[in-house]
Parts: C-alpha cells; structure tokens; sequence
C-alpha cells in the first residue's frame, strides 16, 4: 500500500513551503489525498519522490532543449536577488538536518555555481535569463543550471588557443583565469573542486558536449565528452555522505 | 577598528554583495589613523564564498597590507574560501 505523508513532510522533502504545496494542489501540479475528519492534505511517498526525480530531469532537459521557455517558478532564479534569497532558505532548512559543515560548504559550493551563471552571463544572456536552482533534502542534492553562453564561449575570450569543451572545463576547475578581465576573478570552481575532494560530496558538472564527475579524494580532474549537448551549464552536486 | 563580518550578512556569497559592503564601508574606513590595526571578525557568519571575499578582503589587504587581521574563521566554508584567496 502506498505510504502517506502529511504536508509539512512533503514540504520538508521538497524543499518547499506548505502554501506553496497547497498551490500546486490547487492547480493540479502536485495532488494531495484528503484523509481525517477535517480533510487534512496528505500526499502519496511515491508520488513525492516521482515530483522530485522529475524536478531533476526538467533541470536537464531545460539546459538541453533548443526551445527557450521559462522555468516554473518554484524552480525559476531570474535574477541574482531571487537565487540569494532561496539559498538563504535552502541554507536555514538544510542546517536543521545536516551538520554547521555540511550546510556552510554545500551553501557556499552552491552559491558559487549559481553566483558564476550570473557574473558571466549578465547582460548577454542568449535567450532565457537567470538559473534553475533546485534541491531535495531528502536525497541529498542540489541541481543549479543555466542557458548561457557556456564555459567555452566565456573563457575564449582570455584564453583564445582554448577550442572545445572539454578543454574549457578543465582549464575552469584547475586554472585561475577569469572571463573577466581585467577583474581579478577565476577562483570560482577550483573552490567548489577543493571543498568537494576534501568532503564527502561528490558534483556533475556538464557545459556543452563536456562533463566532469568529482568525489571525495578525487587528484585529477578527468573531463569526458557527454552524449547530450547542453547550453551555458548545468551541475548536480550530491552530499548523501555529509552528517 | 573591528569589522564585525555579521553586519552586513550571515550568508555572503556573491560578487555584487561584497563589492557593495566593500564600498558602502569606505566612510568607516577612512576614519583610520594611520598605522592603525583593522581587524575583520567573521564571529556568526555562515557561509563565505571566495567570490564575496574577493570583492572585500582583497582590496582591504590591498589598503592594509599587514595591518589586516582576521579573527574568528573556524567555520569550513570562511577557511576553505581564506585558503583558495591564500589568506
């Protein structure tokens, strides 16, 4: 039989408010069962943990797809202040069950992916702007992307020899050059490498036809050709083994 | 002087964020004497990125040079972004 969960477990798992569970409810995103006397919400596990794995595949196929549409809003960062204000709410619900370890660093590995899709991308953005940032507590992971112009295209323009992908993510996650110039920039991803080999965290990190796959005690980073191309970048970074 | 880090946020994580505090505090700054010690306490910060910090301590060690003392950094991602900036 399938296992029901009352709202504020479902939110806890979503990483969600409970208004914003009863919103969906109401627009059929998300349907609740209706059970006690006064018809309180409850929600099918599966269906939860099916709304969660489909949160991660939307991820994928947004950074993925030729068309250009927004994002639904509960997973949606237009801009900068919006990403701000959900980590801080991702930052005070994770720190309720991981350790002051867990939740400074993947706080800050996150805020630094989504920080570097807006520092590179302002004002060019190809079509749509701003990130997809979205977790799920429960299994212990955190999904940012964006359609912008991509690593490659971003540090070409300091490093003009670069001419594929793969080259332009390794130079990323080990050299520190800045797309920026003049700026004094380019310690992004080397920290997000250092805080993830050193912890038990592991990331998928994919811009363009190139993907990176790190994990704790990881030396080298080894950049491979994916089978899917995607625009700007897209990361998962996973911290099943954080306490 | 004492900067306490807290004031201007617990979770400092973006470039535009430490560019601003770095310049909103320059009236503060100024009142400095000369030879005088600035000590930056990172007392109930949170979480610190490299970038946030970039964008303030560098340019303080830049003005300070020696002068520049940091105090209270035992939290993973305030050392781990000390470390990368190679403070």
């Amino acid at each position: 039989m399938n296992k029901l969960i009352p709202i504020s477990e479902a939110a806890r798992r979503l990483g969600v408010s409970i208004d914003t569970l009863r919103r969906w409810d109401s627009a059929g995103q998300l349907s609740s069962v209706r059970s006690g006397p006064r018809g309180h919400r409850f929600y099918n596990l599966s269906d939860i943990e099916q709304f969660t794995k489909d949160q991660y595949s939307i991820a994928k196929k947004w950074v993925e797809s030729s068309f250009a549409v927004e994002p639904e809003s509960y997973m949606y960062c237009q801009t900068r202040d919006v990403f701000q204000a959900r980590l801080e709410s991702f930052q005070a619900k994770l720190s309720m069950e991981m350790s002051i370890s867990t939740t400074s660093l993947i706080t800050a590995v996150s805020g630094e992916i989504g920080n570097n899709s807006f520092d590179h991308n302002l004002g060019n953005w190809p079509d749509v702007t701003g990130i997809i940032f979205s977790y799920s507590l429960r299994k212990r992971i955190v999904v940012l992307a964006d359609r912008g112009q991509g690593i490659l295209k971003t540090l070409k323009r300091v490093k003009p020899e670069l001419v594929d992908f793969q080259g332009a993510l390794k130079t990323a996650f080990t050299e520190t050059i800045s797309g920026r110039l003049p700026e004094a920039r380019g310690n992004g991803l080397k920290f997000v490498k250092e805080v993830i080999v050193k912890n038990p965290f592991t990331l998928y990190f994919q811009t363009g036809d190139a993907y990176l796959y790190l994990k704790q005690y990881d030396k080298e980073v080894e950049v491979k050709q994916a089978n899917t191309f995607i625009r700007g970048c897209f990361a998962q970074i996973s911290f099943e083994g954080g306490i | 002087m004492i900067i306490q880090l807290k004031k201007f946020g617990k979770t400092l994580v973006s470039r535009p964020s430490g560019k601003e505090a770095w310049l909103a505090f320059q009236p503060v700054l100024n009142e400095t004497v000369p030879g005088e010690e600035v000590t930056v306490d990172f007392t109930d910060v949170l979480v610190l990125t490299p970038s946030w910090a970039d964008e303030f301590l560098t340019p303080l060690y830049n003005s300070y040079g020696e002068k520049v003392k940091l105090i209270n950094t035992g939290n993973p991602s305030i050392k781990a972004s000390l470390a990368i900036l190679g403070r």
